[in-house]
């Protein structure tokens, strides 16, 4: 991958771990919601959990979605501010972390706030084990990671 | 061209079957013909079945990565590796008509390396409808 590529790529050749970089808009739902079902599926997680995880997806990948039909910025960047978003998905039959890439601190925290649904509440923080702002001092970017559980 | 989906995983068998239900991903938001997405599909498990089966040495772990993009009608789809390159091998498992099938399907086909090092397989598709067929009305 371009960007932080010769890293990225590093890590994806010592682990198990599968990278998404995609253009914000209406291709962010249906790809990332099949390459995570898919992953999951693969690691022999249950149905409700793997339903949960695609709920997941589907938060995150709402606000690219839905400024991409019009409202987004003029350089086609969506309401966080990317252009492109990155993700990683790394699951065994336990747990899974699915990490956002090269966010800024604030279009993460964004990500997570704008995850609320009424009578719901943030579904981010309904299903996940543990959410986490991280920002790597050796990258200008943030990342937000999303700890799920089978279980 | 920047990708509008670029996907890097381990260069395994069974990961062939994240990027075909990621191609389906891609085929829908881009209301891609089912025909023409089983052509994409059979062309690109081609491809990177030749990145698992070839690419790396049996002892070592390698990316595999899938860059799609879409403009003016026309998908591209590069298959990239960082393994030993194209060349002949004798003791090969497979029939050799990996490429052969991908040429037959996509509209163009270029294989080569550039200066990252990586050995990349480009295939281009065209989602234009095909004229209705002459036949009977010719000259």
């Amino acid at each position: 991958m371009s960007g932080t590529a010769t890293s990225e790529r590093e890590s994806a050749r010592t682990a198990s771990v599968t990278r998404l970089r995609l253009s914000a808009g209406p291709l962010l739902r249906p790809v990332l919601c099949r390459v995570v079902s898919m992953v999951l599926t693969r690691a022999d997680w249950p149905l409700d959990r793997l339903d949960e995880a695609l709920l997941v997806c589907d938060a995150l990948c709402a606000p690219g979605a839905r400024d991409s039909g019009g409202a987004g910025s003029a350089d086609g960047s969506d309401h966080i501010g990317r252009k492109r978003l990155t993700f990683s998905i790394q699951a065994d039959e336990h747990e899974a972390a699915l990490r956002v890439w090269e966010l800024t601190p604030e279009s993460a925290e964004r990500l997570v706030r704008e995850a609320h649904l009424p009578l719901v509440g943030n579904v981010l923080e309904h299903v996940a084990e543990r959410i986490a702002v991280e920002s790597d001092p050796a990258d200008a970017y943030t990342r937000l990671t999303l700890a799920l559980s089978a279980r | 061209m920047t990708p509008d989906m670029e996907l890097a995983l381990p260069a395994r068998a069974e990961n062939i079957a994240i990027v075909r239900h990621a191609l389906g991903g891609f085929a829908d938001a881009f209301a891609v013909p089912e025909s023409k997405l089983a052509d994409i599909r059979l062309a690109v498990t081609e491809a990177c079945a030749n990145v698992v089966v070839h690419a790396y040495p049996d002892d070592e772990e390698g990316t595999m990565e899938v860059l799609a993009s879409m403009q003016d009608g026309e998908m591209t789809v590069r298959v990239r590796d960082w393994g030993r390159g194209i060349r002949p091998r004798p003791d090969s498992p497979g029939l050799g008509l990996g490429l052969s099938l991908i040429a037959a399907l996509a509209e163009t086909v270029q294989l080569g390396h550039d200066d990252a090092e990586h050995t990349e397989v480009r295939m281009t598709f065209s989602l234009h409808e095909e004229p209705p067929s002459m036949n009977g009305h010719g000259p």
